[in-house]
C-alpha cells in the first residue's frame, strides 16, 4: 500500500503476487521477476513451487500467524 | 493450558458477543438489523486476531481479522485513547463490500489496550447510484456509495461531529442512518463494558493466556479434523452468470489442496475482475473458504483465529475473486461468495460425501428499492431478501426457503414490512418443484408477489435467473430464480429485460414503479443429491401430499403410480 506523504490518500494498492494480500509492509521482492512480490516466504515458496510446475507443492505453514496479520 | 477457565472464559465471551447483537437489534431503526439479523458481533485481541463471536451473520466472520489488520495498520495502538470508537467499510481495505460497516472500540485495561469489542452491519443505505445500495449496474466503486477508510467517529467518548456529518450527507436516509450506526455503537460500548468486567475478574495476564489457549486449542481441533480428510488436491469451476454489464459468464475456479492437516483454498485460473459489481473482495474470498471449511469441520470447534491458522486462501489479484480497485464489487458478497462455498462443496465431494451439500441457490434475491414516504415526509430505502433451497445432501433432502449459506438473516414479517413500506403483499410461498430431483431432493425456494403503493426506484443483485443449482451425484439442477414486473393496467408479467430494456434480468438498477405495479420474485431452488431413481417411494408420497412437488413431476421423475 503506497500511502501519499501525507497519508491522506492511497497513491497504489499493493498486493501479495500468490495470494493476493494487501501489502502494508514493504513485503518480499522477487529474485526471479523484479514486478512480484511477497507477503510472506511461505508465498514466496509456492509460487516458485507451482512456477516449476510441482502439482501439489507440499509446503508446511508453520507455526507463524497467517500472514502478517500481527 | 487451563481447560476450565478456558470454557468459562470462551462462554462468557460468546455471550458478550450474543448480548451485542441483541442491543443492535432492539436499538436499530431499520428492519435489516432488527429483523434481518444483518450484522456480526465478535471480540478480537490487540493483534486483531478473532476470539469470539457470535452466530449471526456468517459472511462477516471471516473478514474480521482482516478488517481489525487494515485499522491497526493505519491507525496504530499508539494513537488510540479509552473512548475512542473506529469506523470502516472500506472494500479494498478487508471489508467485504461497501455497505457493511464496522465499528471497532479498543478495550483498555490498567492503560494498555488489550482487545477490541467489533461489530459489523449491513446498511441498507450507502449513497451511490441507486437507493439501498445495489447498484446492479455499477462498474466502479464510486457508483456503489460512500467508502469510508479506518477513522474515529468517537474520539475519547465525544462524537467526531465533521465524521458524522460527512457520512450523513452522503446518504439519502440519514435520520435511519444514523439510528442504525447509533445501534452498532452501542454494541461495542457494551462490548468493552462486560470485556473489561470479564478481564478485571481474571486480570490481564490470565486471560491474555487463556485467550491464547484457547485459540491454540481450536487451531489443534481444526487440524485434527483436517487430518481426517484424505490428502489431496480437489477443484472444481461455478459460474456466475452475468455480471449486469455483459451478456457473458464468470468462471470462478476452485483447487482445494488437503495435506496433513492443513488446507490450501487456491482460486488460480477464475476469470478476470467483471465491469459489473460481482467482484468479489479480498475479505469475501477468505470469508468463503473460511466459511466452507467450518461447514465441513466439527461445529463445536470454538470459532476464533486459531480454527484459520490451518488454511492458507489464494485469491489472485485483480480476478472476480479480488477485485483490484477501483472496481465495482457490492455484489461479490451477496452472490459470488455463496457461489464460492458451493464451489468449495462440489470440490470436496469426493473426499467428504458426508459432509457436503448440491448447490444452494446462492443469493440473497437483494430486491431493493427507495424512494419518499408521504406519510412521514421522509425518504426511505428498503432490502428485500429472498429464501433459496439448499441443496440435497448424502442423507437428507435440502431445507426449504433458507437464506443462503453465507447470509443466515431471517425473514421480516410481512405485517413489519407493509408497515414499515409502501408494498402490499399478495402471496408469500413456497415454490412446489423447485427443489432439483434427487434421492434427497434440492429444497424448495419461495416466491413473494408484491404491489407497489407508491413512488419508487427498485433495483436488484441476484442470480441464478439463467443457470441454475447444480446437483451431485447424479442430482437434478434446482428451479431458476426470475423476477417478473407487471406495469398496472397489463396482464403481462416480463422480466427487467423485457420491461426496462435491461443487459441482466437479475442485475440491475433504477427501475421506476408506480403504484398499483406488480412484481413477482422467485427466489432459485437446490440441487438434488443422488440419482432420482433412489428416493424412496416414501418420500415421494409424503412431497406429493405436502405439495411439495406435483403429482406429474412425482410420477414422471420419480416413477411414483399415484
Amino acid at each position: 500500500m503506497k500511502f501519499s506523504n501525507n497519508g491522506y490518500y492511497i497513491e497504489k494498492y499493493i498486493k501479495c503476487s500468490n495470494c493476493g494480500m494487501l501489502l502494508y509492509s514493504e513485503g518480499i521482492q522477487s529474485k526471479s521477476s523484479p514486478k512480484q512480490i511477497f507477503c510472506s516466504q511461505w508465498c514466496v515458496d509456492w509460487s516458485s513451487a507451482k512456477a516449476q510446475g510441482i502439482e501439489q507443492p507440499k509446503l508446511p505453514f508453520g507455526h507463524e500467524k497467517i500472514h502478517e496479520i500481527g | 493450558m487451563d481447560m476450565i477457565n478456558m470454557n468459562i472464559v470462551e462462554s462468557a465471551m460468546i455471550a458478550i458477543a450474543r448480548e451485542m447483537g441483541i442491543n443492535v437489534q432492539k436499538t436499530a431503526y431499520s428492519t435489516i438489523f432488527s429483523e434481518g439479523e444483518d450484522f456480526t458481533c465478535a471480540l478480537a485481541n490487540r493483534n486483531g486476531e478473532l476470539i469470539a463471536v457470535a452466530d449471526f451473520c456468517p459472511s462477516q466472520i471471516g473478514g474480521v481479522p482482516l478488517l481489525v489488520r487494515s485499522m491497526i495498520k493505519e491507525i496504530p495502538l499508539s494513537e488510540m485513547s479509552e473512548g475512542d470508537v473506529i469506523i470502516h467499510n472500506d472494500p479494498y481495505r478487508g471489508g467485504l463490500h461497501t455497505p457493511e460497516h464496522t465499528v471497532f472500540k479498543p478495550i483498555f485495561v490498567e492503560n494498555k489496550i488489550v482487545a477490541f469489542a467489533v461489530c459489523v452491519g449491513h446498511f441498507v443505505e450507502v449513497g451511490g447510484m441507486v437507493p439501498g445500495g445495489f447498484p446492479g449496474e455499477a462498474t466502479e466503486i464510486f457508483h456503489e456509495g460512500l467508502r469510508v477508510p479506518p477513522i474515529k467517529i468517537i474520539r475519547e467518548g465525544k462524537d467526531v461531529p465533521e465524521v458524522w456529518k460527512m457520512m450523513l450527507a452522503n446518504v439519502r436516509t440519514p435520520r435511519g442512518n444514523y439510528g442504525d450506526m447509533r445501534a452498532l455503537i452501542s454494541a461495542v460500548d457494551l462490548g468493552e463494558k462486560r470485556l473489561k468486567s470479564l478481564i478485571e475478574k481474571y486480570g490481564v495476564q490470565i486471560f491474555e493466556s487463556t485467550v491464547q489457549d484457547l485459540m491454540d486449542y481450536s487451531e489443534k481441533r481444526m487440524c485434527a479434523e483436517l487430518e481426517t480428510f484424505k490428502d489431496g488436491k480437489y477443484t472444481f469451476v461455478d459460474k456466475v452468470e452475468d455480471d449486469g454489464i455483459e451478456d457473458k459468464e464468470y468462471e470462478i475456479h476452485i483447487t482445494v489442496y488437503v495435506q496433513g492437516g492443513e488446507v490450501v483454498v487456491d482460486y488460480t485460473g477464475s476469470s478476470e475482475q467483471a465491469k459489473g459489481p460481482i467482484n468479489a473482495t479480498l475479505g469475501v474470498a477468505w470469508s468463503a473458504a473460511f466459511n466452507a471449511i467450518l461447514h465441513m469441520t466439527d461445529e463445536t470447534i470454538p470459532l476464533n483465529s486459531g480454527c484459520f491458522r490451518p488454511i492458507r486462501v489464494i485469491a489472485p489479484a485483480g480476478t472476480v475473486m479480488n477485485v483490484d480497485y477501483p472496481g465495482s464489487e457490492v455484489g461479490g458478497n451477496t452472490e459470488t461468495h455463496p457461489l464460492i462455498v458451493s464451489a468449495i462443496f462440489g470440490a470436496m465431494v469426493d473426499c467428504v460425501p458426508n459432509r457436503v451439500m448440491a448447490s444452494e441457490g446462492t443469493t440473497h434475491g437483494c430486491f431493493v428499492f427507495g424512494g419518499h414516504d408521504e406519510l412521514n415526509d421522509e425518504p426511505y430505502g428498503g432490502f428485500d431478501f429472498s429464501y433459496v433451497g439448499y441443496g440435497g445432501r448424502s442423507f437428507a433432502d435440502g431445507n426449504d426457503a433458507t437464506d443462503s449459506i453465507n447470509g443466515n438473516c431471517a425473514n421480516t414479517p410481512m405485517e413489519v414490512f407493509e408497515t414499515r413500506f409502501p408494498w402490499i403483499v399478495e402471496e408469500y410461498a413456497l415454490r412446489p418443484n423447485s427443489g432439483g430431483t434427487g434421492q434427497f431432493r434440492g429444497g424448495l425456494s419461495n416466491v413473494k408477489q408484491m404491489m407497489c403503493t407508491g413512488e419508487m426506484l427498485v433495483s436488484q443483485m441476484t442470480n441464478k435467473h439463467k443457470l441454475c443449482a447444480w446437483g451431485l451425484k447424479n442430482g437434478g439442477g434446482g428451479a431458476l430464480g426470475a423476477t417478473l414486473y407487471k406495469k398496472a393496467g397489463n396482464d403481462k408479467w416480463e422480466t427487467a429485460v423485457e420491461a426496462y430494456g435491461k443487459v441482466s434480468p437479475s442485475k440491475y438498477s433504477n427501475i421506476p414503479m408506480n403504484p398499483g405495479d406488480r412484481v413477482r420474485v422467485l427466489a432459485p431452488g437446490g440441487g438434488g443429491f443422488g440419482a432420482p431413481a433412489d428416493r424412496s417411494q416414501e418420500a415421494v408420497k409424503e412431497d406429493v401430499r405436502e405439495g411439495y412437488i406435483s403429482e406429474d413431476q412425482a410420477r414422471k421423475i420419480y416413477g411414483f403410480p399415484g
